[in-house]
Formats: C-alpha cells, sequence, structure tokens
C-alpha cells in the first residue's frame, strides 16, 4: 500500500511542477514569480518520495515481503471502514440539499448503527433527540448558521427555526 | 511599567468588570470546549455583548474570551482529539494517549494549570516590557517573519523520529495544499483547475478537523477502544477524582513550563507568527531538551505542558503588536481591533501614550482571567470528562457532527464538509502508513507565511539571497533551523562514533 502511495505522489508530483509552470508567468530579476515556491516543494517532495521507495523496496526485499504486501481491495470494500467512508461523505454531500437536521438525523442513526447499536427503536428516538439539542444549542443559542437545504427542506429548516424560543 | 500594571488592576478590579470578565472567562471556556467552534469563533460570539459596554472594559471583556477560548480548545484535544484551535494540535499528541488511558482528568488538570501559567508569565511580561517588546516585533521585517516561520516548519524533523522521510513528505505536502488557490504576491491561480471555489485556498481549520477528530472516528470504528472517564481516581466512582495533578507532579514540569512560556510569550509578539508556531515550536523544544525525549507523544505531562503553556503565552504576547502596533496577529485579534475602532479607540503606535488605559487593561484582564479560568476550566472539564462514559456508538457519530457543524460554520460553506471528510480518509491512510497529519497541519498552516515572507524579502533586497540572510536577526534563526533540520539526521553517526 505504501508503494502504491508513493508511487502515486511520484507521479502527482511530476504532473504538478509542470502544470504550475505552464500556468505561471516568467519570473523577473526582483521577483521570483508564482511557481517557484511550489517547484521548490515538488522537487523536494519527489526526493524524499523516491528515498521512500527505496526503503520500502529495500525492507522488503530484507524482510522477504513482496512489495505489494497488505494490500487487500475486496476486504476494504467489505470492511466497516468502506462503509463508515460512505456514510460519512453520503452526509457531507447531502447536507447542501436536505439541510442540517435531516442529515445529522440520518447520520447519527446510520453510524450509531455501524458502531454496533443495533437496537433500533431506542435508536430513532435517540438520534431525534441529538439533533434536536445539537440544533438547538448551535443554530438558537449560539447562532450559527447551519446547513437548510432546498426545496422543501429549506422551508422545514425555516420552520424549525421559527419556533426556536432563543 | 508597574503603573501600567496597577492601572490595568484598579479596572479590572472593579466589581461590574470583575462580573464581565467572570462571565467572559465562562463564555470563553465553554465556546472552546465545543468542538467545531473555534476562539476567533469565540470572539465573534462575543461581540454582541461587548457592544454595550464601555470600550476599556469590552476589550477587557474580549480579551477574557479569547485566553478562555483557547484553554477551552485544550479540553477537546484531550478528550476527542479535536483540537479546538490549530494551537491545541500538540496537546493531542500526549494529552489523547492519557485520556485513553484512563487519564483524561490529571491530563485537563497539567492542561490548564499550564494554560493558566504560561497566560499569567505572558501578560507580567506584557504589562513590565511591552514598550520594549513593541521596539523588538518592530525590527522583524519579511526577512525575518520568513526566518520565523521556516524554524517553525524546522519542527517537522523531531515530530516523529522512527518516520523522518515520511515526516518531511507530509508537511511538504502540507505546504503544496497551502500553495492551493491565488499566488499571495502577483494574485495567480495555482492548483485551481479552473475551480473558482478553490482560488481562495485550502481552509486549514476543516483539514485539521478532518485529519484528527474524522481519523480518530475511522480508528475506532475499524478497532474500538474503549476510554475511561477516570481509571485512577483516588474515589474510584468514575468521578474525575485526580483533576488536579499532585504538587510534586506539577513541580516535575517547572522547566518544561517556564521554557514554553517565554517561547509562547516570544513567538506570540511577532507579527503573524501566533500559537500555533508557538506550541509547535514549544513541543519541538521540548522534544531536544527533555531527558526522556521518546516518551513524548506517548501520552506524559510534559507534552501537555509544552503544548498549553506556549500557546496561552502566545495570545498575550499578540496582544502587544495589536494594540501597540496595530497588527492583528490572528483572526480573533483582528476582530477585536474591529470591536475597538467601532467603539472609536485609535489603536496603534499612539495608544500606548495617548489611551494607556487600554493596555493596563488588557494586561489585567489576562492576569485576572487566567486565576478565574482554572476554577471555571475545571468545572467544565469535569462536566465534558463526564461525556467519555458515553458509548462510542453515541459519541463518535456526535464528534462527526460537531466537526462538520465546524468545518460547515467556518464559511457557511458544504464545499469544507467535503474537505474535511476528504482529510479525515488522508488522515486515516497517513495513520496507516506512517506519515504524519500534525507534521501536514503544520505545512498549511506556514506554507503561506513562509513563501509571502521570503517572497516580500527577495523583492526589497532586488533580488539578493545574501542580504536576506545575512541580516543578523534572520542568520541566527537560520542557524537554529539548519542545527533542528540536521541534528535528527547527523545524531546516529554522532552516537556510533561514541560507541566506537
Amino acid at each position: 500500500m505504501d508503494l502504491i502511495f508513493s508511487i502515486g505522489l511520484l507521479l502527482g508530483s511530476i504532473y504538478l511542477f509542470f502544470l504550475v509552470g505552464a500556468e505561471s508567468p516568467a519570473a523577473s530579476a526582483t521577483e521570483l514569480g508564482a511557481s517557484f515556491w511550489p517547484r521548490i516543494i515538488l522537487v523536494l517532495l519527489m526526493i524524499l518520495v523516491v528515498v521512500n521507495i527505496i526503503n520500502y523496496i529495500k525492507t522488503a526485499k530484507a524482510e522477504g515481503n513482496s512489495l505489494v504486501e497488505g494490500v487487500d481491495m475486496i476486504g476494504f470494500f467489505k470492511s466497516k471502514l468502506f462503509i463508515g467512508i460512505i456514510i460519512v461523505f453520503a452526509m457531507a454531500l447531502l447536507l447542501p440539499y436536505i439541510g442540517f437536521i435531516p442529515s445529522c438525523f440520518l447520520f447519527l442513526m446510520a453510524y450509531g448503527m455501524l458502531l454496533g447499536d443495533h437496537k433500533i427503536p431506542l435508536a430513532v428516538i435517540r438520534s431525534i433527540i441529538l439533533t434536536l439539542i445539537i440544533y438547538a444549542i448551535f443554530q438558537g443559542a449560539l447562532d450559527i448558521m447551519l446547513a437548510r437545504g432546498t426545496g422543501v427542506f429549506r422551508d422545514f429548516a425555516l420552520f424549525f427555526e421559527g419556533i426556536l424560543p432563543f | 511599567m508597574f503603573d501600567l500594571l496597577a492601572t490595568g488592576l484598579s479596572i479590572v478590579l472593579n466589581p461590574m468588570t470583575f462580573l464581565m470578565l467572570a462571565g467572559g472567562t465562562i463564555l470563553g471556556v465553554i465556546f472552546g470546549a465545543m468542538p467545531g467552534v473555534s476562539a476567533s469563533m469565540a470572539v465573534a460570539l462575543a461581540l454582541p455583548f461587548a457592544y454595550s459596554m464601555k470600550p476599556v472594559i469590552s476589550i477587557a471583556f474580549l480579551v477574557s474570551v479569547y485566553c478562555a477560548s483557547i484553554t477551552g480548545g485544550g479540553i477537546t484535544a484531550i478528550l476527542f482529539k479535536i483540537p479546538g484551535t490549530p494551537s491545541s494540535a500538540p496537546t493531542t499528541f500526549d494529552g489523547y494517549p492519557m485520556a485513553q488511558r484512563g487519564e483524561a482528568g490529571k491530563a485537563l488538570g497539567f492542561s490548564l494549570i499550564a494554560s493558566a501559567f504560561g497566560g499569567m508569565v505572558a501578560a507580567f511580561a506584557m504589562a513590565l516590557i511591552s514598550p520594549q517588546l513593541a521596539t523588538v516585533a518592530l525590527k522583524f521585517g519579511p526577512s525575518e517573519l520568513f526566518a520565523v516561520s521556516f524554524l517553525g516548519l524546522s519542527v517537522l524533523s523531531c515530530l516523529d523520529s522512527d518516520h523522518i522521510v515520511k515526516t518531511l513528505i507530509s508537511g511538504l505536502l502540507g505546504l503544496l495544499l497551502a500553495c492551493v488557490g491565488m499566488d499571495p504576491m502577483l494574485g495567480i491561480a495555482r492548483f485551481t483547475w479552473g475551480n473558482s471555489t478553490l482560488l481562495s485556498g485550502i481552509e486549514m481549520i476543516p483539514v485539521m478537523i478532518g485529519l484528527f477528530a474524522i481519523t480518530e472516528v475511522l480508528k475506532q470504528t475499524v478497532k474500538p477502544k474503549k476510554i475511561d472517564a477516570e481509571k485512577d481516581s483516588s474515589s474510584g466512582n468514575g468521578q474525575m477524582g485526580s483533576v488536579v495533578p499532585k504538587f510534586s507532579e506539577i513541580w516535575a514540569t517547572k522547566f518544561t513550563m517556564i521554557r514554553a512560556s517565554i517561547i509562547g510569550t516570544v513567538v506570540g509578539i511577532l507579527p503573524g507568527a501566533g500559537a500555533t508556531i508557538a506550541s509547535f515550536l514549544s513541543y519541538a523544544i521540548e522534544k531536544k531538551v527533555s531527558k526522556h525525549p521518546e516518551k513524548l507523544g506517548t501520552g506524559i505531562a510534559d507534552g501537555i505542558v509544552a503544548s498549553e503553556a506556549a500557546n496561552n503565552a502566545a495570545t498575550g504576547g499578540s496582544m502587544v503588536p495589536l494594540l501597540s502596533l496595530g497588527i492583528p496577529g490572528g483572526n480573533a485579534a483582528a476582530i477585536m481591533m474591529t470591536a475597538l475602532v467601532i467603539q472609536g479607540v485609535q489603536i496603534g503606535p499612539m495608544l500606548v501614550k495617548t489611551q494607556p488605559e487600554y493596555l493596563a487593561s488588557v494586561f489585567g484582564s489576562m492576569i485576572v482571567t487566567n486565576i478565574i479560568m482554572v476554577i471555571v476550566a475545571l468545572g467544565v472539564a469535569k462536566v465534558f470528562a463526564q461525556i467519555l462514559a458515553v458509548p462510542y456508538s453515541i459519541l463518535g457519530p456526535v464528534i462527526c457532527i460537531f466537526a462538520t457543524i465546524g468545518a460547515y460554520a467556518l464559511n457557511n460553506n458544504t464545499g469544507d464538509v467535503m474537505l474535511m471528510a476528504g482529510a479525515g480518509i488522508i488522515g486515516y491512510l497517513f495513520v496507516k502508513l506512517g506519515y504524519n497529519s500534525a507534521a501536514l497541519v503544520l505545512g498549511l498552516v506556514l506554507g503561506s507565511m513562509c513563501e509571502s515572507n521570503f517572497r516580500r524579502a527577495y523583492t526589497l533586497t532586488n533580488g539578493s539571497l545574501y542580504q536576506i540572510f545575512t541580516k543578523p536577526i534572520t542568520a541566527v534563526i537560520m542557524v537554529a533551523c539548519i542545527i533542528m533540520l540536521v541534528y535528527p539526521f547527523i545524531k546516529p553517526l554522532i552516537k556510533g562514533k561514541k560507541t566506537a
């Protein structure tokens, strides 16, 4: 996995090195130009990534391991980690459309179940109560704007904002 | 000099002002302890209250909120691995492992005492030698500020001595992320691929929240680990009986506390530097001078003390450029400046001469706040530590929600929530592969400061690198940087020679 990550980093660094050069105008005698700093970083990054790859290969050879040791893509897609990532991203993607209240409730439910909370009725009640408490604290007491969503979800959020006692 | 201190104390010990300070401290600690509410957000939330106060009282009130919120940020860093502010990030290195071992109360106790000590040292230093410090701060031009930010970056080599190459790669990735958006000198778009959202750059707060909080929740999802509220409580009933460390334990950290407070104060007065560099630098120096550097990062008091004393001392230090030079060191200072300007206070070099009561009020407020803060924060910490007793199937998702609010509330932008989620996954990958998330945060924090100051210095010296690096302050700091960067590589060679 480390090897794949390092090769990806190396290829990405090479691409960005040429990209930033093409995007920026040339430097002058008293101005280093927009590409100077990123290119220094990228050169250092490429050197260190190569060192890391060499270190990895040396260690793998010394220990008699395969170069792609520890890569289990099928296992990853079946893992709790993958589901957790999907839930986090689903919430981030849904937030602008359905707003904070529904996405918070759904997230608390889904992630709670992933972490072993299997009593569904209790999880539903708990998620509703927690959503309302968090909403009242941040949107109400602290006056921190939370995502309202669009369409009917926006109307729903505005309704809640209207009934907040703060 | 002592007149300033006496005036400050007479202002803040007025019953009405004292009450305001106590209220500000309570608000600050609670805001700071809430994951997602940063120090600047806490000051912004307290601003409406300040408008109705007299200008002198309002600055004292806002300072109390600011100082207390930085301390409050340490509470969540220890308990949930969510640093309330970037400056609390090094607190997670030792604070969170202590909490996982069931010593949350003790870790919080060290954090609060160190914060109060750091704040007090900074306040006294400011009261006694602020004019001199302001003069020194003025000597820091772009080349010196580049050297200071580079000094902060040199910390990278000692963040994780077992994976130096990977830590440096992580730091460079952070520096590269800081390049995304408009170039600071010419305004040219870099790495934006025509996307207008990326023009404003990568926000640090969502990345930090993702790398620390979301990564931790993902880790717990894969391999759940029970966190006890307080295992070593003398009462044995799960209460935080040992929230205050023993005097002998505090005494054992005295040199760390003093060192960190001095570093924090000095770094804090530098315009544009601030608490984050102070806390990282202090932690790194602690790793260099500690008798047991290998224990730092495994959950020892010295690590918490080094970070918390420095970041609180830096908040005090940052008040000097704000009030005497009119340069806000960070977002919170900028908000305070706005509040004062609206009330007709003329901030800048003339303030000390024409309206010294404002400076006095800040110093007095810092001293009193740091005393009240220990009592208030202990109470808040006790309540927060009980949260650790909540099952992780409830706590984990709630932490994610707080993290989401923190990322979203920054700019009311759901793109920042996506950024946070992405950072969380990268953080998990970093943990699995032995890279360093803190190094990435450090690179992201310092990247822009480092680049803009270096390029400014280059332009000011008409392109002469010799002139940049031979300025006395710059040269001294750069030599220190080189020693710090090279030392981890030559240390094994020196040891090898000695044993041979």
